[in-house]
């Protein structure tokens, strides 16, 4: 239990790596919904747009944390180190589950239903907007939870390019083989993702029941 | 990700102790040891290579050598060794002294060396002579900051300090012969609080003006690669990090001949380039440390009649 006396010694450390890792997870979930949604939505007008955005989503995901930044500290704007290249790794690694959840949430409604909405002579953007979102929202929903809590284990690699959060304990532990340290880092950052999964699961209940 | 690696760690933990086990059943073995980054590989590989060298292969009784490379760290590979689980592996003196031993660390190389094999000896282990290559921290700039501002050596930094953005690893910023030290014993005070991240990360970040300033490691095939300038320890801050393999003593009989052909005999330029094939070129280490060792005879052979490296 050192891990636990060295977090209550250090509160004030802690909780603004934990402010920093909140931030890290919250921005980059948040942006990647405003892309990935969309991006579904497309994915969902043809078979070659949905091999396209999903593949790429797919091959995203399989790109190393460290290698990664690799790539985007020579980047402008969008790379360099600290918090921005760390939002940006958190968005594309987030991207994935939202993504796919947006396909699957609209491809799964039932093609009878959207019949009646052409029947009703609804325009496409009518029918997304009053059909198939709504719909779809209860699936969508879960891939953003997904994406949460896969964040929140994820933004611990943020330490690594210069922008703190939890992991930055146990970056620290493992530099000087300290497992009071990692463990200072890594339980805290467990329990937010298991705090992370419960609020959003109650939300989504909350939804399914409306 | 990190999680990810402890089911690895203690299935090792479980399976080393059977393998070894095993293996000493049959007939008495070598067990070859290293840590887990790639200077210790090679170092790992080229003691194996050494022991089942040439001559004794040709004499039909060559050493059997086991290869446990790749150990997570100090302390298991420590753990390992006292336990009879390994017989050898590369070691430093600094992490010796500091990270094993708890003692304060010693700058003059020598005494270091000394101070080591006599902690070891009160273990009952035994240490190699120095291999010749010190793998300490090494302050880093880029060639047209040095050639701009004139830096040499780490008291020059103390003129243009509060111009330059600092990048330093968690292990530089964590140790006590780390950043605290350093930055006090030359009295720099820099223009911003250092950016701590990756080491890894912290070469890119340097050569792409994210940062100015960075602590590597000296035998990092990145410095000769990248072209950046190591500045010199003017004040003889850092301690020693003299590389030696600390081995059981009942397998000296088969290590002593291999240490013999290799002491002294890497010196830091060798061991960067090493270190650069394997993570820059992409070369397999046990290539790299083969390749090594036939260079070595040639040269050794050439160089018959002379006297042999320190001991």
């Amino acid at each position: 239990m050192g891990w636990l006396f060295y977090l209550t010694q250090h509160r004030t450390e802690a909780l603004g790596l934990l402010g920093e890792h909140l931030l890290l997870v919250g921005t980059s979930t948040l942006l990647a919904a405003a892309l990935g949604v969309p991006l579904g939505i497309w994915a969902c007008r043809s078979a070659a747009a949905r091999r396209w955005v999903l593949g790429t989503a797919n091959v995203i995901q399989t790109i190393p944390s460290l290698a990664l930044f690799g790539f985007l500290i020579p980047l402008p704007l969008l790379g360099g180190i600290g918090t921005t290249p760390a939002i940006v790794a958190l968005l594309l690694y987030s991207l994935l589950p939202i993504i796919r959840a947006t396909h699957t949430g609209i491809t799964g409604i039932d093609p009878a239903v959207r019949e009646a909405a052409d029947a009703m002579g609804m325009t496409r953007r009518q029918r997304l907007w009053q059909m198939e979102l709504p719909l779809a929202l209860p699936v969508i929903f879960s891939g953003l939870r997904v994406a949460t809590v896969i964040a929140v284990g994820t933004a611990t690699i943020a330490a690594a390019i210069g922008a703190g959060g939890l992991g930055s304990y146990i970056f620290r532990g493992l530099a000087t083989v300290d497992n009071r340290l990692i463990l200072a880092g890594a339980v805290p950052a467990a329990l937010l993702a298991l705090a992370a999964d419960g609020g959003l699961g109650w939300v989504e209940k909350r939804l399914g029941r409306r | 990700m990190n999680v990810g690696r402890r089911p690895a760690v203690a299935l090792l933990c479980c399976l080393l102790p059977l393998a070894s086990l095993a293996c000493r059943a049959r007939r008495r073995v070598v067990v070859v040891g290293s840590k887990n980054f790639t200077e210790q590989l090679v170092l790992g590989e080229l003691l194996a290579q050494a022991i089942e060298n040439p001559e004794a292969v040709k004499a039909g009784r060559p050493p059997a050598v086991t290869r446990r490379l790749d150990l997570g760290g100090t302390f298991l590979c420590h753990q390992a060794l006292l336990s009879g689980q390994i017989d050898v592996y590369p070691e430093y003196t600094g992490t010796a002294l500091t990270a094993i031993f708890k003692q304060a660390p010693v700058s003059d190389p020598a005494q270091a060396w000394r101070e080591v094999r006599d902690q070891y000896h009160r273990l009952g282990l035994e240490i190699s002579p120095p291999l010749g290559f010190d793998d300490t921290f090494a302050i880093l700039v880029r060639p047209e900051d040095a050639a701009q501002w004139n830096l040499h050596a780490m008291s020059d930094l103390q003129r243009v300090a509060n111009r330059l953005r600092p990048g330093f690893g968690y292990e530089f910023m964590e140790r006590q012969d780390g950043f605290a030290g350093w930055s006090h014993a030359y009295q720099l005070s820099f223009g911003q609080a250092p950016r701590i991240m990756d080491l890894g990360l912290l070469y890119t970040a340097l050569a792409q003006r994210q940062v100015d300033l960075i602590a590597g490691n000296s035998t990092d095939g990145r410095i000769a690669a990248l072209g950046l300038v190591q500045l010199t320890d003017d004040r003889h801050y850092f301690p020693a990090y003299q590389a030696f393999y600390a081995y059981r003593p009942a397998a000296a009989a088969n290590l002593r001949p291999a240490f013999a052909r290799l002491a002294g005999r890497l010196d830091n330029r060798t061991m960067q380039a090493m270190n650069a094939a394997v993570d820059l070129q992409h070369r397999d280490p046990a290539q790299v440390a083969g390749d090594f060792l036939k260079h070595l005879d040639v040269g050794a052979s050439a160089r018959q009649g002379l006297p042999t490296p320190t001991r």
